[in-house]
């Protein structure tokens, strides 16, 4: 592999610390907020979100959270799991490229006899294993507290939600790196990629409160939990749509990245 | 046969409005060591940088082994090293892990080098990157660029961070890559840095070539500060009027002037007087340097320039 993907293996290598302490992290939020299912989940806590007003509910996303799937929908899979990895994702994504290019420290790399076109496929490929690595993390972790508390959430609804929830992430995270190799600049990488995930994340929550069904239709965030995969199991058309994102955002970022003048 | 390593065009690179390369004619002949001079900003790194496929020239065209850089693509860039004027090295790595890497990049090529020149230049390899000084990474870039032999080195302010003893072993090791049969393409802003090594010096000034010539001749063209003392006042006009000479000043008994080719004329002039005591001194290359970049944009090469400063 080292022969084969010598950029690949150097990101890896260099952040490999940094990957460490980020699985760490979403370890350790997966486990704290599925290991209080039993204390506040169950019917205690539907009887508490009853006497909540309607419409908070729902732009909470609490709307299912009695039953097991819906607790994890929004909590670990609906809130703090896409936050803590899409921070990881769009910030990793900016940096790869355009950060890289800014602080000079790519200079070298792209003098060497690599083509642009492989240094970007081999950096995405990198932000891509470091997502997948750090949904599995999350995955695991959570369907080890679900067996082991007895959580009643089957093994394909695990599986739906954490497939939808890496495309999620893969989609922003290769926003991110894509604007930032068209441009050269980390600062528009993270804001466009960070500015649509909260529009995205608004939209999913508004809609159905505002009665405005379009945003739903565009946000990936519902895209992403419309369908109910903690409860419902795989949604193919919704996990389609969220796949397009990242194989757009990689096409276009290296279709303009090849072009454009670097390292200015 | 001349085998022209790199060749540029007409090349012209506009910024948005900034024109940073108006038009830069250039050719560096196989085995040769080229130094590339002109003050920051006159476009050296741009032209560089180009020559590497960072760029696309907006106009023109620029040839590095007979294709362009963009067409060239990997296969070209294995052929050469290069050394960046600003190099920017950050990570946890060590300087050795970096180095390596780099390698990797180039399929392995140099990576049994890499001892060997970090031992020449002092560089603790087993030292993470970050905590370097600017000259330690400056002796890793040194390194990379020369470890896997390339045919062609660019080296864009190669001595910048060295000391001067390392600096003389860089020369020494730009030296060896020319008796083996490499093209050196190296940029300053101080001539000195590139006058013991380089067989042809191209001085460029707001993007543009005001100067190509060999060292040789360019040090015939800096010419002689002459200094003459009599033991009477003389007539400074007859001086003025000799040819070769210029900038003629005089303070009392004692005149000086800027000498270029042979003393002949002026010798038989102040002959003609008594002469008490006389100098003539190399002017300093850097002086002719810093005509050219006193000089109006547009004035060309060869003309008299002042190069009154003081």
């Amino acid at each position: 592999m080292a022969a084969d993907l010598p950029v690949l293996t150097g990101v890896l290598l260099e952040q490999r610390r940094s990957l460490m302490l980020w699985a760490a992290a979403v370890a350790a939020v997966s486990a704290l907020y599925t290991s209080f299912y039993p204390a506040m989940g169950g019917a205690d806590l539907q009887s508490l979100i009853d006497g909540l007003p309607e419409e908070l509910v729902t732009v909470l996303g609490y709307d299912k959270i009695g039953t097991p799937g819906g607790y994890l929908s929004s909590t670990v899979y609906g809130l703090l799991g896409p936050v803590l990895l899409l921070v990881f994702a769009i910030g990793a994504g900016a940096r790869l490229i355009a950060g890289e290019e800014e602080d000079g420290t790519l200079e070298l790399e792209l003098t060497a006899p690599v083509a642009r076109s492989r240094l970007f496929g081999e950096r995405l490929l990198a932000l891509w294993l470091d997502v997948v690595v750090l949904v599995g993390v999350l995955t695991i972790t959570t369907l080890v507290l679900v067996v082991t508390l007895g959580i009643d959430v089957g093994l394909s609804q695990l599986l739906a939600g954490s497939t939808a929830l890496l495309l999620l992430v893969l989609g922003f995270g290769t926003l991110a790196m894509a604007v930032g190799a068209a441009t050269g600049r980390r600062a528009l990488g993270l804001g466009v990629a960070a500015g649509l995930a909260v529009l995205a994340f608004m939209f999913d929550a508004i809609g159905p409160t505002v009665d405005a069904g379009w945003m739903n239709a565009v946000s990936p965030f519902s895209w992403y939990m419309a369908g109910d995969p903690l409860i419902n199991g795989f949604d193919v058309p919704g996990l389609l749509l969220l796949a397009a994102v990242p194989l757009a955002a990689a096409i276009g970022g290296v279709l303009a990245f090849m072009r454009r003048d670097l390292m200015v | 046969m001349t085998d022209v390593v790199i060749r540029a065009e007409g090349l012209i690179k506009d910024y948005g409005d900034v024109r940073a390369l108006a038009g830069v004619d250039l050719e560096v002949h196989h085995g040769e060591v080229f130094g590339f001079l002109g003050p920051n900003g006159a476009g050296k790194s741009t032209t560089i940088r180009v020559l590497l496929d960072l760029l696309r020239p907006t106009e023109g065209r620029a040839e590095v082994f007979g294709v362009a850089p963009h067409e060239g693509g990997p296969p070209l860039r294995a052929r050469i090293g290069y050394l960046p004027g600003e190099l920017t090295m950050s990570g946890r790595r060590t300087a050795g892990e970096l180095l390596r890497h780099l390698a990797r990049l180039r399929a392995g090529a140099g990576t049994q080098r890499i001892v060997p020149l970090a031992e020449r230049f002092g560089l603790e390899l087993d030292r993470p990157i970050r905590g370097l000084s600017k000259g330690n990474k400056q002796k890793v870039g040194v390194v990379q660029a020369f470890m896997h032999d390339p045919e062609l080195l660019i080296l864009d302010e190669p001595t910048s961070g060295l000391d001067p003893l390392l600096q003389r072993e860089f020369l020494d090791l730009v030296r060896e890559a020319r008796d083996r049969g490499a093209t050196v393409f190296m940029s300053s802003h101080v001539l000195s840095e590139v006058e013991d090594v380089a067989g042809r010096v191209a001085i460029i000034r707001a993007g543009r070539i005001v100067d190509l010539d060999d060292v040789r001749t360019l040090r015939r063209h800096a010419g002689q500060h002459v200094r003459l003392r009599f033991a009477e006042p003389v007539a400074v006009e007859r001086f003025r009027e000799l040819p070769g000479v210029s900038d003629v000043a005089l303070d009392g008994i004692t005149l000086t002037c800027l000498l270029r080719g042979e003393p002949d004329a002026l010798l038989k002039a102040a002959a003609a007087h008594h002469v008490v005591s006389w100098s003539a001194q190399d002017r300093e290359l850097e002086d002719l340097f810093l005509d050219f970049y006193r000089m109006p944009v547009d004035v060309r090469a060869g003309q008299e320039v002042s190069a009154d400063g003081r």
